[in-house]
């Protein structure tokens, strides 16, 4: 019940920061909605903690590609580049407006990136801090 | 005081016009097509080609032109019977100068043996080239009915065929020069001005002329036919391709890292084992939804190399067994591409062996065609 109940605050949280409502604060609002369930002490995501997951040397993961930026670029509003070197789109949302718009996508490329950067899949917490992260570059 | 006009030596024309023009054209497309062929860069098999067809014209003007030219340049005229072999070397043994008949003004029995020669090899090399082209590289008038192995076979021939043409045209002008020791006269000056002295004491008729209505008749004719088929041979799709069915989550899924491969430059075998591994794919978690795994392993498996007749299929359907998913370690591909120099894959915009596109323009379509090809310049690094 506790949960539930921090689940619709979250939701009134997300309805009532953001002016408009869109794909995007949806997969965040999915996001926080999971968080919680997943740790009870769940109090938001944090562009801050996002930064660090984004920078963060992991080598944990496959050894091509040791953190995000390997292929996303140092900074998220520049093009990055597959190993392949097919270029990327910036991750910031204020270059690349269509980003975090399509759930199955998020869902598609936090699994493998993760995967390939980190060795495990991203946590719900890590998912919506990268997010919120990328939506305030 | 002007110099006494001496009486010139009597001039016969040998060589008509038609006949001159033919061997000069002759000599410079052979000359383009043998440069082009050994020593050009594939991209420029195109106007190897083009040469090859001209001188497809060419053999069937000369054919027409021996049957209905001016009397020295028809074939008639000069076929190499036993009888004026023999007596051609024997006259060659006692020393006697040339010409000792009346025929020789015209081709002698080895110069002809050698004409008769020439148009055969170059007929046939023409002819390889064309079932070459359209086995091997899916073009050209038969490239409908010709399978790949043939056309593999018949580029070996081809390729044999020129050498013989190489050793053929080294005789014919050793020949050329040696009987003009021997006669006295330049037969190279001959086949410019299509004028012979005269030997002394001798008096020929005038030859009779071509016969032009009839030489353009069949010229008309013949050209005609080649035409009709080589468009009717060109309207039939390439044999070594096949329709396929489009698929989008292959497009979109296969194409987010890197370019699009096309299904046929791998074999079935390869596929299988690539889509059954995508957690780890070339050091990277390419992994799908089990359903879209499913749907696009069975795609590539439908259209893998096996089901291609196409010279990239066959190419590289043998893979390097260390590295089966791996086109670019193929031992195919690395013996094409060993001799672009490493800085190219390394700089951009070529960026890595696996990025077909950057050269191969067609590289979408699977086809790899020849006058595809084009190495970029390596740009400095774009700044970031
Ligand atoms: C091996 C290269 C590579 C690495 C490393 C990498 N990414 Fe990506 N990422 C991609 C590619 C390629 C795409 C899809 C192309 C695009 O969206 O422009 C992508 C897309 C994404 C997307 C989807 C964005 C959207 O538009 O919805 C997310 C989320 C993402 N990456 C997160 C991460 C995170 C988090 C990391 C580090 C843990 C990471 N990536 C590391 C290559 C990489
Ligand atoms: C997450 C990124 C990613 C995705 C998605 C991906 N690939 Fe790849 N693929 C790679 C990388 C990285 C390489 C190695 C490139 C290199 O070494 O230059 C590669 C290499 C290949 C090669 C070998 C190319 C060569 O150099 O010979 C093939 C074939 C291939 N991929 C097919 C596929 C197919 C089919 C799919 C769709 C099911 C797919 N890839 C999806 C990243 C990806
Ligand atoms: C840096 C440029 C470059 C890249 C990248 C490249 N190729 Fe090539 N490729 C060439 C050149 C040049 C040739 C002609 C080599 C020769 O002289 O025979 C060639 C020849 C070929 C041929 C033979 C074509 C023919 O008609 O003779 C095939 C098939 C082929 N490449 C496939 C590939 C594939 C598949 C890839 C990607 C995995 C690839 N190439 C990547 C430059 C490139």
């Amino acid at each position: 019940m506790k949960r539930l109940l921090l689940v619709g605050a979250a939701l009134a949280l997300v309805a009532t920061t953001n002016v408009q409502a869109g794909p995007r604060e949806d997969i965040v609002a999915l996001l926080m909605a999971e968080a919680s369930a997943e740790d009870a002490a769940f109090a938001g995501f944090s562009g801050e903690r996002g930064q660090i997951l984004f920078s963060s040397n992991f080598n944990t993961g496959k050894p091509e590609t040791p953190s995000c930026t390997s292929c996303h670029s140092t900074s998220p509003q520049n093009m990055g580049e597959t190993r392949a070197g097919k270029p990327i789109e910036p991750i910031a949302v204020s270059k690349t407006p269509e980003r975090f718009t399509d759930p199955e996508k998020v869902e598609k490329w936090f699994r493998r990136n993760c995967r390939s950067v980190i060795g495990r899949e991203c946590t719900a917490l890590e998912k919506g801090d990268f997010i919120t992260y990328m939506m305030s570059q | 005081m002007p110099a006494p006009k001496l009486p010139s030596t009597p001039t016969l024309r040998v060589w008509d016009l038609p006949t001159r023009l033919y061997h000069w054209i002759q000599v410079v497309l052979v000359a383009l097509a043998l440069g082009l062929g050994f020593f050009a860069p594939e991209w420029l098999l195109n106007q190897h080609v083009v040469i090859g067809f001209a001188l497809v014209g060419l053999i069937l003007f000369r054919l027409v032109w021996g049957f209905f030219g001016s009397y020295y340049s028809r074939f008639s005229s000069f076929v190499p019977t036993p009888g004026r072999l023999r007596a051609h070397f024997s006259g060659i043994l006692n020393k006697q100068s040339a010409p000792a008949g009346g025929h020789e003004l015209g081709h002698n029995p080895v110069g002809a043996l050698m004409v008769f020669g020439l148009i055969f090899v170059l007929g046939a090399i023409t002819i390889t080239g064309i079932v070459t082209l359209g086995g091997v590289e899916n073009w050209g008038p038969l490239a409908g009915f010709v399978d790949f192995s043939t056309g593999d076979r018949a580029r070996a021939v081809h390729l044999a065929l020129a050498y013989v043409l190489v050793v053929m045209i080294v005789a014919h002008i050793a020949g050329v020069f040696a009987e003009s020791q021997r006669s006295r006269t330049s037969l190279v000056r001959a086949m410019v001005t299509g004028d012979k002295e005269l030997p002394k004491g001798r008096t020929f008729g005038q030859p009779d002329g071509a016969k032009k209505g009839a030489a353009l008749v069949s010229l008309a004719g013949l050209g005609g036919l080649a035409g009709v088929l080589f468009y009717l041979g060109v309207q039939v799709p390439a044999s070594g391709f096949i329709q396929m069915a489009e698929m989008d989550d292959f497009k979109s899924e296969c194409s987010d890292c890197h370019e699009l491969y096309h299904p046929s430059l791998l074999p079935e075998e390869s596929w299988t084992l690539m889509m059954a591994g995508l957690e780890d794919h070339f050091g990277e978690d390419a992994s799908l939804s089990q359903d879209t795994t499913l749907a696009i392993g069975t795609y590539l498996e439908r259209y893998a190399s096996e089901a291609w007749d196409s010279e990239a299929a066959n190419r590289l359907r043998v893979v390097d067994p260390e590295k089966p998913m791996q086109i670019s370690a193929s031992p195919f591909w690395k013996e094409n591409h060993a001799q672009i120099p490493e800085e190219v894959f390394k700089t951009r915009p070529v960026r890595g062996t696996g990025n077909c596109k950057a050269c191969h323009g067609d590289a979408e379509s699977g086809r790899f065609d020849d006058s595809k090809i084009s190495i970029p310049e390596p740009t400095p690094e774009r700044e970031s």
